[in-house]
């Protein structure tokens, strides 16, 4: 019973933990613009995100290393160097956004101006990073980011033409008053939203922290094999409200108000209310990932000492950066730049960054020396290099179809 | 010398021509034995349990000292992905099969074939990381690279 | 992997440049920046002539090897080669890290920044 209990628990953080900022956003755009028609590009991320955590965490769980030690081991200073660069901006922005929306959802709940909810936010998770264990922060910020299902049952409230909801869905069939290179430009984003590099520098640490064991191992793999797959569902759900409530009535959507509109008028107030403390926990889940990942990544390419599990004094660098991270993006969100822009920014550069995460994972996966007998079977490698290529074809069209829609617009 | 000050330097034949560049440099580890219940002991660890961290498992000699062996030297620069071609991996495809075609020509020769470690003419002499240049003795052998 | 059960091949860039330097206690030190050569007996190393690896560098190097410069040889923290104690993933000192120079920026940031902070000594896995 109280292993039936684990297993279930696991499962539901990684439901909870798998929508963040960058999913909600960008889900409800795509929803409002372009209805369920890249319903498609959820479906190939959620298996995408499946393959690339369940794999790095098993090479960090095997070798003792995470992914950027093994990106600079295996790519040289130079190359590991530009690398960090560009990961560590990415994942600077995807804070900035997770960041920004703590402080817009705060500001839902209260009204109380976002830029005063921006410090407060801030603080709060440094709060977090520096005194929780890791293992209560995963599974309390999991647990309650599966409030969001409330945008599930809204749907249901709805009560949408689901045939015609499938329609649009399957074969996929773009609204004739979008451009081709915007649908393919959302595409890019959508699928860097449910590819985002943090969650693999997350996971592939905490399967250090965590000193995963065989059965660690096999435990994680169905929570991520179950999990992520219901929380790209969710994803589903935030598009189809937004499909079915916001692009009848020509509403495109550009703040978090309007995210949640479909729940408010198919749910009320309550459920409202219970989808916002979603989005708190939600996006505060994120904000603690991506924190922790800006630590991890320059902690691991310089080699210094990182990890939650060490008191902050035995990691101070590690700690150090986690503030500087913090910091940076409380300033930059001070600046009053939207949150809402600033996370479709970091989804289309995520895609971007992505091949400088996920090639190097691969091919040590691939590599007895490092991987022993756990090396990566056929199946896991034919789908390996089928993302191979999406991931490659993504991160590159990214940028072209970024300056030719003016970013979707 | 250090290693770094050899990776990438050109090397020329007896004669003056050039051979390539240096992509790597090959060391030999003298394995000892480890201290009778010493922690991590090879066939220790091969009872470390299921419980036991999955790391624990992973491939860790007790060394002692280090010799260097020789020098791998190939047609171009080392590039990204450091020495892959050397290893038996052949998946995923298609990237071992690329990097090995990068580095095809890539020969391993001894040390004792190293003739002289000089300054390189041909690098910008107020540069001060400039490389050295090899070259090799008359009657060098050119040895397969593999690991194997 | 070698035919003599007594020694292991092993590439410099493949295997260990780069790698995570861990002290006797498990905690990481730094990484393998570059690997400095010596003859018998403490000579320098020459061309041709028997040479072994004398110590590894960790630290500034990698900026070096970032940038390009060379920083003197008598500047770089070092760690004998006569302190590793196992290569595997990782390279494994035989002792504390506390003994080495290669750390002082993290005991700097840490006696100056992070251990002032209240909590920075508070040990996360503790049952509170």
């Amino acid at each position: 019973m109280k292993k039936l209990l684990a297993a279930a628990l696991g499962i539901l953080t990684a439901i909870g933990g798998f929508v963040d900022i960058g999913d909600l956003v960008t889900n409800a755009v795509v929803g409002s613009r372009f209805g369920m028609s890249l319903a498609w590009v959820v479906v190939l991320g959620v298996v995408g995100i499946v393959l690339f955590a369940s794999m790095s965490g098993r090479v960090a769980a095997v070798s003792g290393r995470a992914t950027f030690e093994i990106i600079r081991e295996r790519l040289g200073p130079r190359a590991a160097g530009a690398n960090l660069l560009a990961s560590f901006a990415i994942n600077l922005l995807t804070l900035t956004a997770e960041v920004g929306g703590i402080a817009l959802a705060l500001h839902l709940a209260s009204s109380v101006e976002p830029r005063l909810w921006i410090p407060v936010a801030a603080l709060a998770v440094w709060l977090v990073l520096w005194r929780v264990k890791f293992q209560v922060m995963e599974n309390v910020a999991g647990l309650m980011g599966l409030l969001l299902v409330g945008f599930a049952i809204a749907l249901f409230q709805l009560g949408p033409d689901w045939g015609e909801l499938l329609r649009q869905a399957v074969p996929p069939s773009p609204p004739g008053t979008e451009h081709p290179a915007s649908y393919w430009y959302y595409a890019v984003a959508l699928f860097g939203a449910a590819m985002t590099p943090y969650e693999v520098f997350f996971f592939s640490s905490g399967a250090v922290e965590e000193r995963w064991t065989a059965k660690d191992l096999g435990t994680n793999r169905l929570n991520v094999l179950l999990g992520f797959p219901l929380g790209g569902l969710l994803s589903l759900a935030i598009a189809a409200c937004a499909a079915v409530v916001l692009l009848p009535a020509g509403i495109e959507v550009s703040s978090l108000s309007q995210i949640v509109l479909p729940v408010a008028q198919a749910g009320g107030v309550l459920l409202l209310a219970v989808v916002v403390l979603g989005i708190v926990a939600a996006t505060f889940g994120a904000a603690l990932e991506t924190a922790l990942s800006s630590g991890y990544t320059l902690a691991q390419y310089l080699g210094w000492s990182w990890g939650k599990f060490r008191r902050p004094a035995r990691a101070a660098r590690f700690h150090l950066t986690m503030i500087v991270a913090l910091l940076l993006a409380a300033g930059i969100l001070m600046t009053s730049v939207d949150p809402v822009a600033v996370t479709e920014m970091s989804v289309v550069f995520s895609a971007v960054a992505l091949p400088l995460t996920y090639v190097p994972i691969l091919v040590v996966a691939n590599d007895p020396g490092y991987m022993g007998e756990h090396v990566n079977g056929r199946v896991v490698n034919a789908l390996g290099t089928v993302y191979l290529v999406i991931v490659v074809v993504a991160a590159v069209a990214a940028i072209p179809l970024m300056i030719a829609t003016g970013a979707g617009s | 010398m250090n290693v770094g000050d050899l990776l990438d330097a050109r090397v020329l034949g007896p004669d003056g021509a050039a051979l390539g560049v240096v992509v790597d440099v090959r060391l030999a580890l003298e394995v000892v034995d480890e201290p009778e219940g010493g922690p991590g002991a090879g066939e220790d660890r091969e009872e470390a349990g299921h419980d036991a961290p999955l790391s624990a498992h992973a491939r860790r000699d007790a060394v002692g000292g280090a010799r260097l062996v020789g020098l791998l030297v190939g047609p171009r620069g080392a590039g990204s992905f450091h020495g892959y071609e050397r290893t038996d991996v052949r998946s995923p495809w298609p990237i071992p099969q690329l990097v090995r075609r990068r580095h095809r020509g890539t020969f391993l020769v001894r040390w004792e074939d190293v003739a002289s470690v000089e300054a390189d003419p041909a690098a910008d002499p107020s540069a001060d990381d400039a490389k050295p240049r090899l070259r090799l003795a008359p009657g060098y052998d050119e040895l397969p690279a593999g690991l194997g | 992997m070698t035919s003599d059960a007594r020694e292991r091949i092993v590439d410099a860039r493949l295997h260990l440049l780069g790698r995570q330097v861990l002290d006797a206690d498990g905690e990481p030190v730094g990484a393998v920046d570059d690997l400095a050569l010596a003859g018998p007996e403490g000579a320098g190393a020459e061309a041709g002539r028997e040479a072994h690896i004398d110590a590894i560098l960790v630290g500034p190097v990698l900026a070096t090897r970032l940038f390009g410069g060379r920083v003197p040889d008598s500047r770089l923290p070092r760690i004998a080669w006569d302190d590793v104690g196992h290569v595997g993933t990782a390279v494994e000192l035989t002792v504390p890290s506390d003994r080495l120079d290669a750390v002082w920026v993290e005991r700097w940031v840490r006696d100056r920044l992070i251990a002032r902070i209240p909590g920075g000594r508070h040990d996360p896995e503790a049952e509170e």
